[in-house]
């Protein structure tokens, strides 16, 4: 800590108990398999998960294990209106914002989207960009894909699709974006923004992305990329059928120094802990977020190490089986302990962290416990 | 049933959230005052595109910051370490917390953050990957520039500039996002998870966005003419836009110069169409917006329009602020007429824009219009050519994107 952090501590709410929300419903497209069932197979090792990428640029990806989304028939499942021009990114948001609402009657004026990114669709806005470097009118690129190529795409679709006309928000914040995109949804639904919100994060592969990664080294070798996505309806209101999880706080730091990233994370812990009333010791598992990554997984490790004392409970590495997801990873990390709760059910509730680290210094936690 | 997005009833007591530096880092200038002399004087900044090859296109102006030298303005970031979009928004955090008088110590002190807008992230660097890519390959790409493309480097790169350690989001909702920003660190402000936030955007001018723009029909055979009869569309633009938030206590404690009150801002969805706007969400967003700021649409003094020049968005927004106002529409200007669709710090230009309005008392022009479109009807004042010397005292800010994501700001004097 450096010296200007030593003095008191701001009064308010960094040290208030916050309200629980409530998650009522998760929605999961991954290399899994479409909902909790087959990450929870996944998880188990139950199920074995498939290799190789898949598309028209399959051929293009570099060597790499690629856990990519397979079998998947979008029209099948949106229909056939108006899928011409979606990438992938976007179906995949779609197909799990369809599964949280099925169940639900929707207050389209007080329901909104809260949605984790990092660029948007890779792959409309590089091939666009192929375009308009090669073509000889490269001002012909296509008006229909255009709109694709930014980030609030899918939430706007999603939205369009739904009919959610509450506050529609795209959180990007690398692989703590959905853990953004949490702690955005806490602070809109605790200023009565809205009633309920579809919160979760979407990544695509695509052979550019692919190269993305590959080529910044920042995974370790081996490290599977991955994709998919994972929303969940959150609200303040208890369902009275019973939430899936309830949702605590979500803290989030940023550390500018990089000697400072451990001590970063370890305090958004400390005060997601804190301001859920939860102490470090009633922590039973931890979803943790950067597994794979070069340098970040370590540090992810000890930061959660010094916030609980020392020790480590019980882990869930869902890169392990879904591969790195990025910014769609804070979601997945979340599906994979309700994916496992329902698996197993356990009898005391069980409290939860899901933490998050990523470059340039963002930290991120988040407190969740099973249904009582 | 409650309007689309908004209303605060039963939520907890909230503090009083002001506006106490600006910064800007435009087509017509970089610096808040240099900003709005040059807005005032109905300044153009759109030019010829310098920034990539825009010789195969059939329109090649646009709105660039040309005289932007990111060693001028920041001590900490080394500007080839991250993206043109980052930069300008670090460039413009570092101008408006000058122009606060606020120091490191105290925006640590006060848990102060940033959230900032875009509407394309770091789209220069993902366009010269795009180059290498096609020019030698995918396996060539540069992984140090891979590297900078995540669009959450944009906040990242002020947060790491001023050594902020609070909470760090950038908010990709295209072309409202600036406004989207303010909001939500408006939010964090009241509610008490900070004294003090840095909110706004950034966008860099670039390829994909300049021929997209054409490729639907939108782009301007040459300046944009907001609400003019023969507005033919818009001029992509980019710059940094930034605001220092705090709560009144903090400001008046400190002995700070107060802009403006943030009083209230609503955020909604159209969730019809990707593209085209649709007036009756809006104007559900204006209301919900002075609901939340608890005024009454008479108060208004003044409209800083989205206005992007295109006759369907320009119709639109007008006839929005008609259902909402009737036949009594305050002046309402677009500043895009200068410096170009900025996109991602759009709305936060126009934040600016109406922060040095209501200290300036002034109403910003829309520049480029000889005639008025009389389509748009009777009793809109565009405030053609140049500013005009008015006071007010509550101004709108709008601010509406792709996504159908409208987001609407407002500000008011502080007595």
């Amino acid at each position: 800590m450096t010296a200007t952090t030593t003095g008191p501590a701001p009064a308010g709410p960094a040290t208030t108990v916050v309200e629980p929300l409530y998650i009522t419903a998760a929605g999961v497209v991954s290399s899994a398999g479409i909902g909790l069932g087959p990450l929870a197979d996944g998880l188990l090792g139950l199920t074995e998960s498939q290799e190789g990428p898949v598309g028209e640029d399959a051929e293009a990806y570099p060597p790499r294990p690629v856990r990519a989304v397979r079998g998947l028939d979008v029209k099948e499942h949106l229909g056939r209106k108006g899928t011409k021009y979606l990438d992938r990114l976007t179906s995949f948001g779609l197909i799990s914002t369809k599964e949280v609402l099925r169940d639900t009657e929707v207050d389209g004026a007080r329901t909104g989207v809260v949605m984790a990114t990092n660029t948007g669709s890779v792959s409309t806005h590089s091939t666009l960009l192929y375009d308009t470097l090669t073509l000889d009118k490269p001002y012909l690129v296509n008006p229909g894909r255009f709109p694709n190529t930014v980030m609030n795409s899918a939430a706007g679709q999603i939205a369009i699709r739904n009919g959610l006309r509450g506050l529609n928000a795209t959180v990007a914040g690398g692989q703590t974006a959905s853990l953004l995109a949490f702690r955005h949804a806490r602070l809109a639904l605790g200023l009565r923004r809205a009633d309920r919100l579809v919160v979760g994060g979407a990544e695509e592969l695509s052979a550019p992305a692919a190269w993305g990664w590959h080529r910044t080294g920042v995974l370790r070798d081996g490290a599977a990329l991955g994709e998919g996505a994972a929303v969940f309806t959150v609200q303040r209101e208890r369902p009275a059928e019973g939430p899936l999880a309830e949702l605590l706080a979500c803290e989030t730091r940023f550390t500018p120094d990089p000697r400072g990233y451990t001590d970063g994370l370890a305090d958004a812990v400390t005060r997601a802990l804190l301001r859920s009333g939860v102490s470090p010791d009633e922590v039973d598992v931890v979803s943790l977020g950067a597994v794979h990554q070069r340098g970040l997984e370590r540090l992810e490790e000890r930061g959660v190490r010094a916030a609980l004392g020392g020790g480590l409970p019980r882990t869930v590495r869902i890169a392990d089986v879904l591969g790195e997801t990025f910014s769609a990873s804070g979601a997945m990390q979340l599906a994979a302990l309700l994916a496992l709760w329902q698996a197993e059910p356990a009898a005391p509730p069980v409290t939860a962290l899901v933490t998050s680290v990523g470059w340039d210094g963002q930290a991120a936690a988040m407190v969740v416990r099973s249904p009582r | 049933m409650a309007e689309p997005g908004l209303s605060v009833a039963g939520a907890p007591e909230m503090r009083r959230v002001v506006i106490t530096g600006l910064g800007a880092v435009s087509p017509v200038g970089i610096g808040a005052d240099v900003f709005a002399a040059a807005v005032r004087a109905g300044t153009v900044g759109t030019k010829p595109i310098t920034s990539f090859d825009a010789s195969a296109f059939p329109r090649r102006n646009a709105g660039e910051v040309l005289d932007f030298e990111p060693a001028d303005h920041l001590k900490r970031l080394d500007p080839g370490s991250w993206g043109r979009s980052g930069l300008l928004a670090a460039a413009a955090a570092r101008l408006a917390v000058a122009d606060a008088g606020i120091d490191e110590g105290q925006l640590e002190l006060a848990r102060a953050g940033a959230i900032m807008g875009t509407t394309s992230g770091e789209s220069a660097v993902i366009q010269e990957l795009a180059e290498q890519w096609v020019a030698d390959g995918l396996h060539t790409i540069d992984g140090r520039l891979a590297g900078q493309t995540p669009a959450s480097r944009i906040a990242n790169a002020v947060s790491t500039e001023l050594r902020l350690s609070g909470e760090t989001q950038t908010i990709p909702t295209a072309c409202s996002a600036s406004n989207y920003a303010l909001g939500y660190a408006y939010d964090l402000v009241r509610s008490g998870e900070a004294e003090v936030m840095l909110a706004g955007g950034a966008d860099a001018v670039n390829r994909l966005t300049h021929a997209g723009f054409y490729a639907l029909g939108a782009m301007a055979e040459d300046v944009p003419r907001p609400f003019a009869a023969d507005r033919t569309g818009i001029v992509t633009g980019e710059g940094g836009a930034v605001l220092v938030l705090e709560t009144y206590e903090h400001a008046v404690g400190r002995g700070a110069r107060i802009y403006a009150e943030v009083l209230g801002y609503a955020a909604n969805c159209d969730a019809s169409h990707m593209v085209h706007p649709d007036n009756t969400s809006i104007a559900a967003c204006i209301r919900a917006a002075h609901e939340a700021a608890g005024v009454r649409p008479e108060q208004i003094d003044y409209i800083c329009a989205h206005g992007t020049g295109t006759p369907t968005n320009d119709a639109t927004e007008v006839a929005a602020a008609r259902e909402v106002f009737g036949e009594r529409i305050p002046p309402i200007s677009s500043i895009k007429s200068m410096l170009g669709h900025t996109m991602g710090a759009a709305s936060g230009f126009g934040a600016i824009a109406c922060c040095k309005a209501l200290e300036q008392d002034f109403l910003p022009p829309t520049a480029n219009i000889t005639e008025p479109d009389p389509e748009l009807g009777e009793g809109v004042d565009p405030v053609a050519g140049v500013g005009r010397a008015a006071r007010l005292d509550i101004v709108q800010n709008h601010g509406f994107a792709f996504g159908g994501n409208n987001v609407i700001t407002i500000l008011g004097r502080v007595s």
